[in-house]
């Protein structure tokens, strides 16, 4: 029990009035002890003080607003706490096909957006955060349980967009929604762009350890364009005189982390289905999560019932005797 | 109310008083009456108007007779009206109101019979302020009279009716004790017992508002005029006729307290009718 407004229980004490000023309208009567006790009227007197008292009482009560507290009930359930981090680089706004030819079919952002949705849809314990990134990271929405928010977020990912592709940026702050939040026991991160970005060696160091440090599995799905470099491609040999290409050298990466990985790739939105079907499949572990339940506003009940009072309080008026003297 | 307005009524006193100023009432006080009482020489009352010359004659030892009278006197007559919380009390008229009314009629009537007439006030003292003194002219007690119809009585109990008896004179006086008693069977007891050298006629003051006329049903609160004291009262026809009971007891316990003390009551109840106060005399007081 908490109260919005906690100073105005300072006016409580005005619901002893009725018990200090006496009825201002009482008639004058001879002598009292003429009038043979009655213990009836003593009650229904009685009962009219207290009234007067609990109406006052209530509506000093009702004014301060009470509410009981939000409860947390610990529950569990079978989830995971994901960080989406989305790749918002201008890119995504190609379709798969890619920017060469005719522009037609889904773009990338849009058939993500969509199966991500349907993929928040399905999972019901979950905590999502998200993060998207271009050239840096834009931190969207923290760790929540509440499905409405993360959907909302997902559709606000559409727009216009940098060139940039900062991944590293990305998968940090998205290690940062972790941070400070009671470990579930099943953490991932689901990064998905197109293409991969390079990472300093600074920030690979830093994205290893907190992700260990953090117990976070990553899940990489790479939006490819048909025809394009594919990172599970065996045959691929690297040119000697050259730097790796930026999504070989994130692979590598990625396998040196300590922490469970697993990369997909996808260059339709059906492969895109399959990639985030199977993440749905691998994350479903029980899951301890507290779930909070809303205080309840006590604020009008304490009006109701100081209304019925009053109604009551007038009813007895009403019956008051008008004709004597 | 000008003073032709007060209704008078009569009364007689049904026992022999000692004043000398003449009057209407009889005496015991040698003067010139007309109730023959017995001879003495005139030695003895040298009153040579009053010599008897039958009773002078008819002596052997030749002694002067002259007769002897008891003159007539005129006899205190008080008001003893009681300024408590509860005289407040009336719907059309308040007590005190009619308690004054009551007051100017003897008043006007103790002039008509040349007596004097004096008038005590109390509350849970004797209000010094509300006494005027015994006196042959009514103006000064009638313009008491007066200034009472405006007074409103404090929250204060009647408990000064105990002292009165010290207020008033030593001689056996007639007065009218107005009150509407409500107090402490117990306290009236033992204020009636030191007011026995009077001859005490007690008005009662009530008023059916306080018992007959209450409404038939509702809530209401009631407020003791002299305790302060508050009640809720849900007036419904069983605890009407309750009250209308407490009454009835109340007034059979009161007259029976007067009668034990040779006081027979005057009932006051509606307007004050000053014929009823001579029917009163007829019927109580032996002439």
């Amino acid at each position: 029990m908490a109260f919005s407004q906690p100073w105005l229980l300072w006016l409580l004490p005005l619901a002893l009035l009725p018990l200090v000023f006496q009825r201002a309208h009482s008639k004058s009567y001879s002598w009292l002890d003429m009038l043979p006790p009655d213990p009836l009227s003593d009650l229904i007197g009685l009962i009219l003080k207290i009234l007067a008292v609990l109406t006052l009482l209530f509506i000093v009560l009702g004014l301060s607003a009470p509410h009981t507290k939000q409860q947390e009930i610990e529950r569990i359930g079978v989830g995971a706490q994901i960080g989406l981090v989305l790749d918002r680089s201008a890119s995504m706004d190609d379709p798969f096909s890619g920017t060469t030819e005719s522009s037609l079919g889904e773009t990338k952002s849009a058939a993500a957006a969509r199966l991500i949705t349907q993929f928040v849809q399905s999972r019901k314990n979950d905590m999502l955060g998200m993060i998207t990134f271009s050239n840096s990271a834009m931190y969207v929405l923290p760790l929540t349980e509440n499905k409405e928010a993360m959907v909302a977020a997902v559709r606000a990912t559409a727009g216009n967009a940098l060139f940039q592709t900062n991944i590293g940026s990305g998968l940090t702050s998205g290690a940062g929604l972790f941070d400070k939040v009671p470990d579930s026991g099943s953490r991932a991160v689901i990064l998905l762009s197109d293409g991969g970005g390079r990472i300093s060696a600074d920030t690979q160091q830093k994205i290893r350890d907190w992700f260990d440090r953090m117990h976070i599995s990553l899940y990489w799905i790479v939006l490819r364009e048909p025809g394009g470099l594919s990172i599970f491609d065996k045959n691929y040999a690297p040119n000697p005189d050259k730097a790796l290409p930026p999504e070989i050298e994130l692979y590598e990466f990625f396998k040196t982390m300590k922490t469970e990985f697993h990369a997909y790739e996808a260059d339709d939105p059906k492969s895109l289905q399959l990639a985030i079907d199977d993440i749905n499949r691998k994350e479903k572990k029980p899951i301890k999560y507290l779930e909070k339940i809303p205080g309840k506003d006590l604020s009008n009940a304490c009006l109701v019932i100081a209304a019925i009072m009053i109604t009551i309080l007038l009813g007895i008026k009403y019956l008051e005797v008008k004709t004597w003297h | 109310m000008t003073i032709k307005d007060i209704k008078e009524f009569s009364y007689h006193i049904g026992w022999r008083n000692r004043g000398r100023h003449p009057g209407r009432h009889a005496s015991t006080q040698r003067g010139m009456g007309m109730e023959f009482i017995g001879h003495t020489s005139l030695i003895s009352y040298p009153d040579p108007r009053r010599i008897d010359l039958r009773q002078t004659i008819r002596d052997p030892m030749e002694q002067v007779y002259v007769r002897l009278f008891n003159q007539k006197s005129s006899t205190p007559v008080f008001v003893i009206c009681d300024l408590s919380g509860s005289m407040n009390f009336g719907a059309k008229e308040r007590k005190i109101r009619k308690a004054a009314d009551i007051a100017e009629s003897i008043a006007r009537s103790a002039t008509r019979n040349s007596d004097p007439f004096g008038f005590v006030g109390f509350d849970d003292m004797v209000r010094e302020d509300w006494i005027s003194t015994a006196s042959f002219k009514s103006h000064r007690a009638i313009e008491l009279a007066e200034r009472l119809k405006e007074h409103h009585p404090d929250a204060v109990s009647g408990a000064g009716i105990s002292d009165v008896w010290r207020y008033l004179p030593r001689e056996r006086s007639l007065v009218f004790l107005i009150s509407d008693f409500h107090m402490p069977h117990e306290q009236l007891e033992s204020s009636l017992a030191n007011l026995l050298r009077h001859h005490i006629v007690p008005v009662v003051l009530w008023d059916a508002d306080e018992y007959t006329n209450l409404p038939e049903n509702g809530i209401t609160s009631v407020t003791d005029p002299e305790s302060g004291a508050k009640r809720t009262l849900f007036l419904r026809k069983n605890y009407r006729n309750k009250i209308i009971a407490a009454f009835e007891a109340r007034r059979e316990a009161i007259y029976k307290l007067f009668m034990e003390f040779d006081m027979p009551p005057f009932y006051v109840e509606g307007d004050f009718d000053a014929d009823k106060l001579t029917e009163y005399f007829h019927q109580f007081v032996a002439a």
